[in-house]
């Protein structure tokens, strides 16, 4: 497995696109080295091994039909590809900072600051509790 | 150790409460889990990374997670895939924490809509169990609900809703439908030990307040300081049978360290969940019980239920920010829990909200589709993301025989145990439900204000619970256990777990399973003290 071919792969799966980077600008191959090393079904390889030899040189279009035809044909190990290509890419913190500027999700774990818990509005319930019981009685 | 009074096989939610009960009452109690405490103080939501931990060592499926202490299950035959955990609070160790009792016309199935079985206890029965079990537990929520008999426990103030769970409620509003703030087994306010919740929302990698009610962090505690002896790491691998085969007379187990054991004990109690009790009960065959243990009906292992569930998730234009929040305890609507023939199924179902997901969660579809690749596919997580909320379509599974958990022929696991064999097909009346259920859960989403319905019409990996592979009942011909879960056919042997079941109701099914767990203690205190 080369990973100037993984990275074309990644880059295909998750092209740069206004804000956000691209794969290659996050160096994802790298970070799925640890995923590809403990993949004992291997299946990255399996998707690569069926890359014809011209992918490399194509062009995005063709790439992307071709990852598609793929897609097809290798579905289980595709499908763990972009997990862990998707995984990878969302903890990134350069795309979590994207992210952030994008949404205003908080570039920062759930804990230990979580979120403000607001109080429950009562109110909300005003014609909720206008309705009789309707379990059904036994 | 060789013996003890009662011996428990399964720390999770109804092993956890006969220990407590049992312990509290001066009871020898040990109990022998196969996995370990989890440090939640030490979860990943205190990382960045704590996404990827969702897809590893946190990940539902045993098949996938492959932690040490999990065995495979065979599943190439279900529609449902497996989602369970190990350790000191079993499963809900990785639970949302949705908390809802069934409803009395749940035990009455049969009488009350001629199909499935009535249950040999009623909501009544339970009633005052499922009040200490919330005492215990540390619910969140709030009286008042007029779709259920009224609470009587104590409760601590309700989640908030958040930007989607308002919406949701309003267009619940709109259509005059029935909505309710979820009971929640999480605290909001504090209790020794454990800080009320800070609102952070994936409640499925640990909580490291203690806000969230596992087991470890409940009945445990107050366990242990009662005199219960916890064993971790433990395989049980058989029930030995006494000589005139009429009560179980040790469990075989193998420590850490690859040691043999056998521990000898009055009372057995199998707190496995609906897949490891059936399993080890059809694992512990002998002469007398070539069916397996308990097993005179043939019914261990069958009627299998789960709660299918669709889940239907609404796009909208404002931001909701649903990462905010305990991500499954919002609220429900129980406008359709009860059968109407019109529908063209009996039984009925439950419309639960879940709040958004983070990142990862929300390109991977969570328990949707995944996002597209290419070129199209920031366009579409820009979309999505924090722009969503979602209705889960949980439906009453009805009992087939069919749908079971068996021994797979070939495989075993590290001690020889056969391994675990899924077969499980959604039911007709089932999906019809479910069809039914991603209409009305689209119509309250579209009356919410959203501007494009994303529907999953089956979740896959939805096998959380597992239900009446050991129905209940009163007569032994066609059940394996009485109504407070002692065997028919074994005198001295208890099962307290979602096997129990006789119908699965269309809500989460913990409560209920504590409930009957803590009935079934006192009920064997009885015995052990007459």
């Amino acid at each position: 497995m080369t990973q100037d071919l993984l990275t074309i792969v990644l880059d295909t799966l998750l092209p740069g696109d206004g804000p956000w980077p691209s794969a290659r600008d996050v160096d994802l191959a790298q970070a799925l080295r640890a995923d590809v090393a403990g993949d004992p079904e291997r299946q990255i390889e399996i998707v690569l091994a069926a890359l014809p030899v011209s992918f490399a040189a194509a062009n995005a279009d063709v790439r992307e039909a071709t990852l598609l035809a793929i897609e097809m044909s290798h579905g289980a190990a595709f499908e763990r590809l972009v997990t862990l290509a998707y995984t990878a890419y969302y903890i990134e913190p350069r795309v979590r900072a994207v992210i952030e500027r994008e949404t205003g999700y908080e570039n920062r774990p759930p804990q230990p600051l979580g979120y403000k818990l607001e109080p429950f509005d009562e109110r909300l319930l005003d014609k909720q509790r206008q309705r009789a019981p309707f379990w059904r009685k036994v | 150790m060789t013996r003890t009074s009662v011996a428990i096989i399964g720390a999770g939610a109804s092993g956890a409460a006969v220990a407590w009960r049992l312990a509290s009452a001066g009871v020898d109690v040990v109990c022998l889990e196969r996995g370990g405490w989890l440090e939640q103080g030490k979860s990943p939501s205190l990382g960045h990374d704590w996404e990827r931990a969702l897809q590893t060592r946190f990940h539902p499926n045993p098949n996938i997670r492959r932690a040490p202490d999990d065995d495979p299950v065979i599943t190439d035959d279900t529609d449902i895939q497996p989602a369970q955990f190990n350790g000191v609070g079993g499963s809900l160790l990785r639970w949302g924490a949705h908390f809802p009792r069934l409803r009395p016309s749940d035990f009455r199935v049969r009488s009350l809509d001629g199909v499935a079985d009535d249950w040999p206890l009623s909501y009544a029965d339970l009633e005052p169990y499922y009040d200490l079990n919330d005492a215990m537990t540390g619910v969140a929520g709030l009286r008042g609900d007029p779709g259920n008999p009224p609470r009587t426990a104590e409760r601590d103030p309700p989640l908030p809703l958040g930007p989607g769970g308002e919406r949701l409620a309003a267009g619940f509003d709109k259509l005059d439908w029935h909505w309710w703030p979820s009971d929640a087994a999480i605290v909001t306010r504090a209790r020794p030990g454990r800080a009320p919740c800070n609102n952070c929302g994936p409640c499925g990698v640990g909580c490291p307040r203690g806000s969230r009610a596992s087991g470890d962090n409940t009945y445990w505690p107050a366990a242990l300081a009662a005199g219960a002896r916890l064993e971790t790491g433990v395989r049980v691998t058989r029930l030995m049978p006494s000589p005139d085969g009429r009560r179980v007379a040790a469990i075989a187990y193998r420590d850490a360290q690859g040691r043999d054991h056998r521990l000898e004990a009055d009372q057995i109690v199998a707190a496995a969940n609906g897949l490891g009790t059936a399993r080890l009960l059809l694992a512990s065959t002998d002469r007398r019980h070539p069916q397996g243990l308990a097993n005179s009906s043939g019914l261990v292992g069958r009627r299998l239920m789960h709660h299918p569930t669709a889940i239907v998730t609404g796009v909208f234009d404002a931001r909701l920010d649903g990462h905010k929040g305990p991500f499954a305890c919002a609220l429900y609507c129980q406008q359709f829990y009860e059968t109407d023939r019109a529908r063209g199924a009996l039984r009925g179902l439950q419309l639960q909200m879940l709040r958004g997901s983070g990142p990862v969660a929300t390109a991977l579809g969570g328990y949707m589709a995944r996002l597209p690749w290419g070129s199209g596919h920031h366009r579409e997580f820009t979309r999505q993301f924090a722009h969503s909320a979602t209705l889960t379509v949980t439906v009453e599974d009805l009992p087939e025989l069919d749908n079971r958990v068996t021994l797979d022929a070939r495989r075993n696991d590290a001690t020889g145990v056969p391994l675990a064999r899924l077969a499980y097909r959604v039911g007709e009346n089932s999906g019809r439900l479910l069809n039914f259920g991603i209409e009305r859960a689209s119509d309250a989403l579209r009356a919410a204000g959203a501007i494009d319905i994303i529907v999953n019409p089956l979740s896959r990996a939805a096998g959380f619970h597992f239900l009446g592979t050991a129905r209940a009942g009163d007569d032994p011909a066609n059940s394996v256990v009485d109504g407070v879960g002692r065997a028919h056919d074994l005198d001295n042997l208890w099962i307290v777990d979602g096997s129990v079941f006789v119908t699965s109701g269309a809500v989460n099914p913990t409560p209920t399973i504590q409930a009957f767990a803590l009935r079934a203690a006192d009920a064997m205190l009885e015995r052990i003290r007459p």
